[in-house]
């Protein structure tokens, strides 16, 4: 309970002051019914009008005052429950951007956006909600019976006997209640993933007319589900009525006892209006005493998940003292470089041994079948994942001892797979830079032949990509993509088979287009096509995790291995395509 | 998510006749139990509003009056109401739910027999997430609409005119007293109300906001930290964050403020009552249990005003999910058997594509004017560059698409005119990816089909080798099957859906051929299987193995979605067209690296 004690006291003010406030309310409600007590006595003893009417101006007062008390008091403690979650929510995001890429490998995205949503409900309606009534309950009572008890002792016991019963029956079905919800979630879960499989596996079922079968096994499905949560139904329909029925018989009782108490002489009216009143006032704080516990069980459990994010530790982070980089001098040096990843055990590693130098101002190519390890080795370059033996080297610096900020300025990186964000197209292109000029966006464009696709698009630049707006293409994703990297205009561009979606015919105009670009930079171009690589100063073949072969182009096809049959079979399937 | 959170955001009427109406149809099979439970609505009512006036009789007549029997007469009575309004309350609740959960429950089965039958094209354009939430989500809110929301509203009503009612009669000039600060009252929780719901609707709009943004960040997250702009999205999502508490801080205050209102007014309406109604009693014109009365009908008359503004939203909530469901329930099934079927007798084996052309999109056409005619028992393998067509062709066989132009006849008969499900049961299809559903390895062989004997669906394991990878698991056909079947080899995958075949006895296999398996024994097995599952069967094949082609009776080439070269292997290869090259880019590499390893399935050859 550290950290949430740490944002609780960051709101003392807004706690402390909603609590005073929760005691001013509390005294006001306690009272009214003490001055009905009064007026109501003096109407039975047939007293002056004026000293009623003094009661009631008296309670008319006292409930206008606490109108606005009650709402501030209400207020300031839900908005401080609302002021940690915004602090909460912040941290946490803050976190989640530092924690690396092998993180999110085995998070998720789902289920950590519903942990994080859910949890930080949990944690704000105790912060919220719950203390309010942690503090109102006590404070009611403890006014209620010392009030009741003042007045007569005997009634005040009678009263309330049944509350034992009222705490015992809304325990119970609380514990049954959560049992049956779970059950019924379960069987919600069953349904779905019955309905998730039957959609994905459409092709089959059709294939095989298999509709009818499926239909049944889905109504059995939903027909538990009916079942599940007619029982829970049945239980929550009987709590509240249960417990208002409690409620009465308090009101019964008082009537009851309180009338023959009255008949003999020894109480007078007034007194039973009075209980009336004060077991109305506690009717809710004593259903809600249930409730309350379950929220703060609730909100500590949510509370240690939200911990265990934020105490995840952030593997990839700035050393201490970083030196600052601002330009490429000598180039990107892989000195015995291994690299497996966590799942991977058993010695099997993802790279092993990699050793290649890219002098500033040259272009290494890799190829290589899919899962031979050339975007592991591309993302190692910006530490979307450390090493796990050997050194990347940065003009002769280890990159672990740069600051990643920094390095990562110094790279232009488009993944194989496009991402952008639902904002406009111009914010995704400049999203690695604050500040450029018309011409450098112009050409970007250009380069990546996305001008054609902005003249269509309704709002040109300013169109919204995504679902608000225009869905784009794979294609004109990985060239958006291409764009962003190119305006950020940095001296390394990492070009990771990014131009995978894109036909042939286009593929070739970009390569062109950025010829005299990568002839400025230093390259590195990943690529199942041979086209893509065959210019740069360096070709790697890699295979399973190991550089197989390496040379330029021409060397590569006299040698005859794996790269020249790779040559062929693209020229193959070019020649195909003409025909 | 996204999707989600933005049709959230549109929250329109709370009451839309044409959908209620179209509820209503799925309520007619419980009318009985829904007039039932609205039956007891006045009852629960009688029984809660008889209380006070109970206690006014008690108080006023009896201890006023120093009669105990009638005092324990009037509070028997109060216990009596006391019980029948916990019934009453309860039952209502148990029947309107009983009538919610059944036809919800029809209503869910609707949906998902209609999705059972829409067409292929229908599933290429939604997502699976979609569909799924039409079923559970959408369809939760309605019973919340049942369970607070349309029934109770029309009640609350009832019981404010009731309680005005009862006033009345117990004294017309206090009713009045009382009746005098309802009006303020009520115009004023109408006000907080009216607030309330705004910020409310600004609330969901930013909450919405939120976890798009947070989706969005930790699905690109890689992009956000290759372009170090983690402090930048930071600063944005604070943004966000701020204007969500912001949002709830005003919120939050309406809500204190009608919360307050209404327990105030309870308390100044029992000012007022004391104030007049005390100058009345100390008249002698009524008694001090009229006030407590009093006090009780006015606590009673402000609950439903105030919960009346969560209602609302709950209707909205509703109306926007019925209007989705139906939505989708009103989408066209554009593949469905035609009025009269054919189901032709005796069938033959024959497939005649007749210059077929279709086009998932309009300008783009994926197949153009193919023709070719398939003789009964023959094999043909079709062969054909990535995107040649190949696949699309034998998806259109089974009817998957409706093609645009052309005719497909089976069995000498147009597939738009058969029997959809009589054409498919004559159609085996087996695809590249392999799909099991989660169950057991028989009900995967059976396709859940429980009238298929159990020798049927072993002697079909057996002829298509998987009986002994079966006969290996623990429970044997009992075994598990997990979800997507990823709990067996590729391999095994591959036999369980050759015997699925064998199960059917299909007279026309189509085929998509999976690659070859890497695990030599395993291919070998799957091999000897394909040669017994084609045999005394049309096949239509896209082959992936040199043996399937070998085995084929003829070869299409199929290039750029038209028929290009047709005739055997040998023929083909002298050609030295299209064939000839796709053999030296697919198939020869695997002849070479057969022959280096001289596996079993050659030996078995």
């Amino acid at each position: 309970m550290g950290r949430i004690s740490q944002y609780i006291w960051r709101y003392w003010r807004r706690y402390l002051f909603g609590g005073l406030c929760l005691l001013g309310t509390a005294t006001l409600v306690m009272w009214i019914p003490w001055w009905i007590r009064e007026a109501v006595r003096i109407i039975e003893h047939g007293g002056s009008l004026s000293d009623v009417t003094y009661y009631a101006v008296l309670i008319i007062a006292a409930a206008v005052v606490q109108g606005f008390v009650r709402t501030y008091s209400r207020a300031l403690i839900f908005n401080a429950g609302r002021d940690v979650e915004y602090d909460l929510r912040n941290d946490l995001f803050a976190h989640l951007e530092k924690l690396p890429l092998s993180y999110y490998h085995k998070q998720r995205t789902g289920d950590l956006m519903s942990r994080v949503i859910n949890d930080i409900s949990a944690v704000r309606v105790m912060l919220g909600p719950g203390v309010l009534n942690f503090v109102n309950a006590p404070l009611y009572y403890v006014y209620a019976m010392a009030l009741m008890l003042s007045m007569d002792v005997r009634m005040t016991l009678a009263a309330v006997a049944p509350f034992p019963l009222l705490i015992y029956v809304a325990h119970q079905f609380r514990g049954r209640i959560m049992k049956s919800s779970l059950e019924v979630q379960q069987q919600m879960s069953a349904l779905s993933s019955h309905v998730q499989e039957n959609l994905s596996g459409m092709h089959v079922v059709k294939a095989y007319a298999q509709e009818d079968f499926q239909a049944q096994q889905f109504i059995a499905l939903n027909k538990d589900y009916e079942v599940k949560s007619m029982e829970m139904a049945k239980m929550r329909g009987i709590v509240n009525p249960v417990m208002q029925g409690i409620n009465g018989l308090t009101v019964l009782i008082v009537i009851w006892y309180g009338g023959i108490r009255v008949m003999r002489g020894d109480l007078l009216v007034a007194d039973i209006v009075a209980f009336i009143a004060y077991l109305n006032v506690l009717a809710w704080p004593t259903a809600a005493f249930g409730w309350m516990l379950s929220l703060v069980e609730r909100g500590r459990a949510a509370m240690r998940r939200l911990e265990e994010i934020l105490e995840t530790n952030p593997e990839i982070r700035d050393e201490a003292a970083s030196p600052a980089i601002h330009a490429l001098k000598e180039g990107i040096e892989f000195r015995n470089v291994s690299f497996a990843y966590e799942r991977q055990k058993n010695g099997h590693s993802a790279l092993e041994e990699i050793n290649f130098t890219l002098p500033v101002g040259r272009s290494v190519g890799l190829v290589g079948r899919v899962g031979s390890g050339k975007s592991t080795l591309a993302q190692l370059v910006p530490r979307m994942f450390d090493v796990s033996t050997g050194a990347i080297l940065v003009d002769g610096q280890d990159t672990r001892k740069l600051a990643l900020r920094e390095l990562r300025r110094l790279i232009g990186y488009v993944p194989q797979e496009p991402f952008l964000f639902s904002t406009s197209l111009k914010a995704n292109l400049a999203l690695g830079r604050e500040s450029y000029s018309a011409e450098e966006l112009t050409r970007a464009v250009e380069i990546a032949k996305l001008d054609r696709d902005v003249e269509i698009f309704p709002l040109g630049l300013e169109t919204l990509v995504g679902e608000r707006g225009v869905t784009l293409s794979g294609g004109q994703k990985q060239r958006a993509t291409l764009a962003r990297a190119l305006i950020m205009n940095p001296p390394v561009l990492i070009l990771d088979d990014c131009l995978s979606s894109v036909d042939a015919q286009t593929e070739a105009e970009i390569l062109h287009g950025l010829r005299a670009i990568l002839k400025e930079k230093t390259c590195l171009i990943i690529s199942h096509r041979i086209s893509a690589v065959r210019e740069a100063d360096e070709i790697l073949v890699l295979d399973e995790g190991k550089i197989i072969e390496r040379g330029n182009h021409d060397e590569l096809v006299r040698d005859g291995g794996v790269y020249a049959e790779l040559f062929q079979q693209q020229r193959l399937s070019e020649e195909l395509e003409q025909i | 998510m996204t999707e989600e959170t933005q049709q959230e955001e549109v929250l329109g009427k709370a009451y839309d006749l044409r959908l209620v109406r179209r509820l209503w149809y799925f309520i007619i099979p419980y009318k009985r139990l829904f007039y039932l439970s609205l039956a007891l609505l006045p009852l629960q009512q009688a029984f809660g509003l008889a209380q006070p006036y109970l206690m006014k009789i008690g108080i006023d007549q009896y201890i006023a009056g120093k009669n105990l029997l009638g005092l324990q007469t009037v509070m028997l009575c109060f216990l009596a109401a006391l019980i029948g309004e916990t019934v009453a309350v309860f039952a209502q609740y148990y029947f309107s739910m009983l009538v919610a959960q059944r036809c919800l429950a029809d209503l869910r089965v609707a949906i998902f027999s209609h999705v059972q039958k829409l067409p292929m094209s229908y599933f290429d354009r939604n997502p699976v997430g979609r569909l799924v939430t039409r079923m559970t989500t959408d369809v939760d809110v309605l019973q919340e609409m049942f369970a607070s929301g349309v029934i109770t509203l029309a009640s609350d009503f009832v019981m404010v005119i009731w309680i005005f009612g009862i006033m009345l009669y117990l004294d017309v000039k206090l009713a009045l007293v009382s009746l005098a600060l309802i009006p303020p009252m009520a115009l004023a929780i109408n006000f907080f109300r009216g607030k309330a719901r705004q910020t409310y609707r600004q609330i969901r709009v930013r909450i919405a906001r939120i976890n798009a943004y947070l989706g969005e960040a930790l699905s690109g997250m890689a992009v956000i930290q290759l372009f170090a702009r983690e402090e930048k999205t930071y600063r944005e999502f604070e943004k966000l964050n701020a204007d969500h508490r912001d949002a709830y801080h005003l919120s939050n205050l309406y809500e204190a403020g009608l919360y307050s209102m209404v327990e105030a007014a309870g308390s100044v309406s029992v000012g007022l009552l004391l104030w007049y109604g005390g100058g009345e009693v100390l008249h002698g014109a009524i008694g001090i249990g009229t006030l407590v009365a009093f006090k009780e009908y006015i606590h009673r008359f402000f609950v439903p005003l105030r919960d009346f503004s969560q209602k609302y939203t709950v209707m909205q909530s509703a109306m926007a999910s019925a209007e989705r469901i139906f939505q989708l329930l009103d989408t066209p099934l554009d593949v469905t058997s035609p009025k009269n079927a054919v189901v032709p007798k005796p069938f033959r084996g024959e497939v005649v594509f007749d210059h077929v052309s279709f086009h998932y999109k309009a300008g783009d056409p994926v197949l153009k004017g193919v023709s070719f005619r398939i003789a009964p028992g023959e094999k043909v393998a079709m062969v054909g560059a990535t995107g040649s067509g190949k696949t699309t062709t034998i998806k259109l066989l089974n009817r998957s698409y409706d093609i645009q132009q052309g005719s497909i006849k089976v069995s000498g008969v147009d597939v738009r005119e058969w029997d959809l499900r009589a054409l498919r049961r004559h159609i085996g299809v087996v695809l590249q990816d392999v799909f099991l559903f989660s169950g057991d390895v028989r009900a995967n062989l059976a396709l859940g089909d429980p009238s298929i004997p159990l020798e049927r669906i072993e002697r079909a394991a057996r002829v298509a080798n998987a009986e002994s990878f079966i006969r290996r698991l623990p429970e044997g056909y009992d075994a598990r099957v997990r979800e997507r079947g990823s709990n067996f080899s590729g391999g095994q995958r591959q036999l369980l859906s050759l015997a699925r075949v064998l199960v059917y006895q299909p007279e026309i296999l189509v085929m998509d051929e999976a690659t070859s398996s890497i695990d030599t024994e395993t291919e070998a097995l799957i091999q000897d299987a394909m040669e017994k599952v084609m045999r005394d069967r049309t096949c239509l094949l896209i082959a992936h193995r040199l043996s399937t082609i070998r085995n084929a009776d003829r070869i299409i080439v199929l290039h750029h979605g038209e028929v290009r070269e047709v005739g055997s292997h040998a023929e083909l290869m002298e050609k030295q067209g299209i064939y000839y090259r796709l053999y030296q880019l697919q198939y020869e590499r695997e002849e070479l690296k057969l022959a280096s390893h001289d596996t079993p399935a050659q030996r078995l050859a």
